[in-house]
């Protein structure tokens, strides 16, 4: 028990998390993003998301990572379409992480909003909690139709119901390109090494992910642009996502 | 032990490992199945457990062409990535490319060959592969040796490379000039009013990348016109990938696409008068001095009928936009006008074409950078020179098929029922041929027809190659090849035609020599390789196949694909005519204006089988799985419609019933509908879900290219009081002063 306090001690300590040797972080250039969408299917096929059907994406129990948020602006003929990608912002003050009665989401060493799905008991307190909407719970054991389960990506857990799920910033990749550091003999991961399926996909370059703890690193570049912010920031959870607003011409 | 073949073993090993991952479903009471291991005595090539393995080939769910990676587990397809090195696609992917899993492992996939008891129905037996080729080829056979040759017919879809010099080549032997191509998304109107402007009919390349001023007439470049996924990376880069410079973008379309979403402008002409909206802006250029060419005569009595006033009387856009538009076009140091879509389908879409191009030749763009780049026909693969024949094209082969004439029809990834208007009457048409052979992975309307179902590798497992159209403005060709072991009794649709050739005898086999499509290929890029390699070069053509293969694709980045453009702009000046399209059905009885418009995720209808896009909301509607009308929020509270009501849409051709959404990016007087569902025989996604609004589009045609003028139908509307729910993810569109899109983005 002593430990465990400790070692609460410790984290809860100002600053702990700086020490170690990553921030995740992505940046959306919202003035290259088209809506595509193409990121949403890069995504369902890397973590193995379920297809619900139509039924149940009636009832809005349908599951995507990231989606397309659409936002119009004006009336006809001076309308305008606004498109944002939205996935886990991966906030540094989280509000999902305090809720969790047992602990299933926490904040990792890499800045990660991290869900464990076996400690996970399905209270659906963290999705209550999330502004920003993006955590998706399985209300219902998705299965596949056969063979459709033979594309499923060996690196990714299938989930099953009555758990939490939501973006991971591709944590697979993040692991295999740690190990391959590993493996090289170096402390850190190249800078462009870990890329997750949306950013890879995303036909118009408009996504970045890096680890912002290094200053040479693209997206710590992008990150100061001056159209730089983040969404829903007076609720203070401080996201790891930057997104770069469009320049209306 | 009995014999396992590779295949095989590489499913036991497949369901291996889907039994650790797939252990969670079980606990819903299904039973866990004995499983045996078997252990790999001679384990495959490139083949090492928990080991990934990217293969490259080429992505075969549009007509771009894209290069495309494909990530490799334990013999399984896993994930599909943009091919780093292919300069089509640059390493990334649309959401229609990636879902090229779907079609593989698709749960509706024709298995083993079948012979159809009666048409239309899905009253089908397996039947072997020797039985049914013995028993076409011997058909066709008979008809070649009486001499009848020409009453057989093959009906493709969109096919370059050498699979389209393989059917060539087929028919030719066989003795009949009857093979076309089919493919509603192809761009004859285009071609043609190339053909016209810059002498050429192989499309160019469009270098939205370096332009400084896009202007494009109905082109959603983004999501459906000719190479999406690159003209996507070219859209982000004319943005912000440039230092201190950032390109603008005009879109003029009636209904907002998602390049009109991405503009700085949207503007919604007049449908059917944006032709004219281009030389309105071409008068100006020219009159206010803007344009300084020694022709600058000639193009001024050309367009003297088009003065702003004129055009803005009929295409319904103020003057000052017309002006202001023409003025910044002809400021900018690269102006590109691209045309397509609805300003490219209508009675003059040629006209409409060439108005386009006009002002590329008054903005001097040709063959610079950000402007319009000529691609040449590529001499490697030997073009063939099929090209898809549009509505003439169907036409006919429908009057051909209803006089007799035709005793055989060979069908191959097309799907004429489904995208033909119902008028054209191709399924009737079909009932008069005595034997149709459907080539196909799936069932769809058209194989419904068929008396034998030959099922085909899907793109995923065959070899092929193919040069990406429109090309990028160096010579480029991409070698497919199978990723994976083909899953069930199928064959590569090139093998089946060599089978064929065999099966027939006579000339046939002498010259069509090769056991498989692979043999094909590999043979003519063997005689094309030593044709280049002069002597003294090393000479090792297993190495540059090996070569070419890891990369998936060929390339001379450097070489200049030798067009030459049409300097002259005396072409286009002698072709400018008057281009507002005629509509079908008059404004009385039918007061809107159908607007039917591809979707970036099921194209023409044949995306609408795969359940990862069936479940991909739309990008501008966020609706699944359905179909919808859209209408501008106005002209709904005029006709007292709301979100859901079901609306009955008759055109002078038909009729469809359809909910209504409402759309506040649509001009009043217009009613959209995307095309892609209402499938009556497509699998299990795609069957019974929607409405198809082609089927309405009266048979209109723009004279000069013979293709459908699908954007020229008139409709009317009426509400049926039934209800409808629309299954889609929006709640609140508006931000509400969120501040969502970014401080200061927000108008609410």
């Amino acid at each position: 028990m002593s430990t465990f306090v400790e070692k609460l001690r410790q984290y809860s300590k100002p600053g702990y998390y700086d020490e170690f040797d990553y921030h995740w972080t992505m940046t959306i250039d919202l003035d290259r993003c088209t809506g595509c969408e193409a990121c949403v299917v890069a995504c369902q096929a890397e973590n193995n998301l379920p297809i619900v059907g139509e039924e149940r994406f009636a009832q809005s129990r349908e599951i995507k990572w990231i989606r397309i948020e659409r936002y119009w602006e004006g009336e006809y003929p001076n309308i305008k379409m606004g498109f944002i990608p939205m996935l886990c912002q991966h906030c540094d003050d989280a509000p999902c992480e305090t809720a969790c009665p047992v602990y299933a989401t926490y904040h990792n060493q890499d800045g990660l909003n991290t869900q464990i799905y076996n400690r996970c008991i399905g209270t659906r307190t963290c999705a209550v909690y999330c502004p920003y909407e993006v955590r998706y719970f399985n209300w219902f054991t998705y299965t596949w139709d056969e063979p459709l389960e033979q594309q499923l990506n060996p690196d990714v857990s299938v989930r099953e119901k009555g758990v939490m799920e939501k973006c991971t910033f591709c944590i697979q990749r993040i692991r295999i390109a740690k190990d391959n550091a590993k493996d090289d003999d170096r402390r850190r991961v190249r800078d462009g090494e870990v890329v997750p399926a949306c950013v890879q996909s995303c036909p118009t370059e408009a996504m970045l992910f890096g680890n912002s703890k290094d200053p040479e690193a693209k997206v710590s570049k992008m990150m100061k642009n001056t159209r730089g912010y983040t969404v829903l920031e007076e609720l203070n959870t401080t996201p790891s996502i930057v997104y770069l607003k469009k320049v209306h011409a | 032990m009995s014999k396992i073949s590779r295949r095989d073993l590489l499913q036991y090993i497949g369901a291996g490992g889907i039994g650790v991952a797939g252990g969670v479903l079980y606990g819903e009471g299904v039973q866990r199945k004995v499983e045996l291991l078997i252990p790999q005595v001679i384990p495959p090539e490139d083949y090492s457990p928990g080991v990934a393995t990217w293969y490259n080939t080429v992505c075969n769910q549009c007509s771009a062409g894209c290069g495309i990676s494909v990530r490799i587990r334990e013999g399984k397809a896993k994930k599909i990535e943009g091919n780093p090195v292919h300069p089509v696609s640059r390493g990334r992917l649309c959401a229609r490319g990636q879902a090229g899993l779907n079609v593989l492992y698709n749960p509706d996939r024709i298995r083993t060959p079948l012979q159809s008891a009666d048409r239309g129905s899905e009253n089908t037996a397996e039947i072997s592969w020797d039985d049914a080729l013995t028993t076409i080829g011997s058909r066709i056979g008979r008809l070649k040796i009486e001499g009848n040759a020409g009453r057989i017919r093959l009906l493709t879809g969109r096919t370059r490379g050498h699979l389209d010099e393989l059917f060539a080549q087929f028919m030719n032997l066989l003795g009949s000039e009857h093979y076309q191509q089919y493919d509603f998304t192809y761009p004859s109107a285009l071609a043609a009013a190339n053909k016209t402007s810059f002498g050429t009919d192989v499309l160019p390349y469009y270098d939205i990348e370096n332009a400084d001023f896009l202007l494009s007439f109905g082109a959603d470049y983004l999501g459906t016109w000719l190479s999406p996924v690159h003209y996507s990376l070219a859209y982000g880069n004319l943005r912000q990938g440039r230092q201190g410079q950032r390109g603008k973008t005009v879109q003029i379309e009636p209904r907002m696409s998602l390049s009109g979403a991405a503009a700085d402008e949207w503007i919604a002409a007049r449908p059917g008068t944006e032709g004219l909206f281009a030389l309105g802006i071409a008068h100006v250029l020219v009159s206010s001095g803007s344009y300084t060419g020694n022709d600058r005569d000639e193009w001024s009595s050309a367009l003297q009928a088009y003065s702003p006033s004129m055009v803005s009387a009929e295409t319904e856009v103020s003057e000052d936009t017309i002006v202001r538009i023409a003025e910044e076009f002809g400021a900018s140091t690269a102006s590109l006008a691209i045309a397509g879509g609805a300003t490219a389908a209508g009675t003059n879409a040629v006209a409409s074409v060439v108005a386009v191009n006009a002002l590329n030749h008054l903005a001097g763009n040709l063959g610079k950078p950000g402007g319009v780049i000529l691609n040449s026909a590529q001499a490697f693969p030997a073009a063939a020179g099929s090209s898809p024949a549009g509505l003439q094209g169907a036409l006919d082969l429908v009057a051909a098929m209803q006089a007799g004439d035709v005793e055989v029809l060979l069908v191959h990834d097309t799907n004429p029922v489904f995208s033909l208007p119902h008028n054209v009457g191709f399924r009737q048409a079909m009932e008069n041929v005595p034997l149709i052979v459907a080539l196909s992975s799936f069932h769809d309307e058209t194989t419904a027809m068929a008396d034998f179902i030959l099922p085909t590798n899907t793109y995923l497992e065959s070899w092929g190659d193919d040069v990406p159209d429109p090309g990028v403005g160096f010579p480029v060709t991409s070698l497919s090849q199978p990723v994976v072991a083909p899953l069930y009794d199928t064959l590569p649709v090139g093998d089946i035609i060599l089978s064929l050739a065999r099966q027939i005898g006579g000339e046939l086999p002498i010259h069509m020599p090769w056991a498989s499509m692979e043999e094909f290929i590999k043979d003519r890029w063997r005689e094309e390789y030593d044709e280049r390699m002069s002597e003294g070069q090393d000479q090792n053509f297993e190495a540059f196949w090996q070569a070419v293969l890891e990369a998936g694709v060929w390339g001379q980045p450097g070489a200049a694909a030798g067009g030459q453009p049409e300097s002259s702009s005396s072409p286009t000046i002698a072709a400018i005519a008057d281009p507002v399209s005629k509509f079908a059905g008059d404004e009385t009885d039918y007061p809107f204006v159908l607007h039917p418009y591809l979707t970036a995720t099921f194209l023409d209808g044949r995306g609408a089988n795969l359940p990862w896009l069936q479940e991909l909301p739309d990008p501008m509607t966020s609706v699944v799985y359905g179909s919808w009308a859209e209408l501008n929020p106005v002209t709904a509270d005029e006709l007292g419609i709301e979100e859901g009501d079901v609306l009955e849409i008759e055109s002078p051709a038909g009729s469809i019933r359809v909910p209504a959404f409402i759309f506040p990016a649509i001009r009043p007087g217009v009613v959209a509908v995307p095309i892609g569902q209402g499938h009556t025989s497509y699998g299990r996604y795609a069957s019974d879900r929607g409405i198809n609004p082609i089927h309405i589009v009266a048979t209109l045609m723009d004279k000069q290219s013979g293709d459908l003028a699908w954007a020229a139908t008139r409709v009317k509307v009426t509400n049926t009081g039934e209800r409808l729910r629309i299954v889609k993810t929006d709640g609140v569109t508006r931000t509400l002063g969120r501040q969502i899109l970014g401080p200061g983005n927000d108008h609410g």
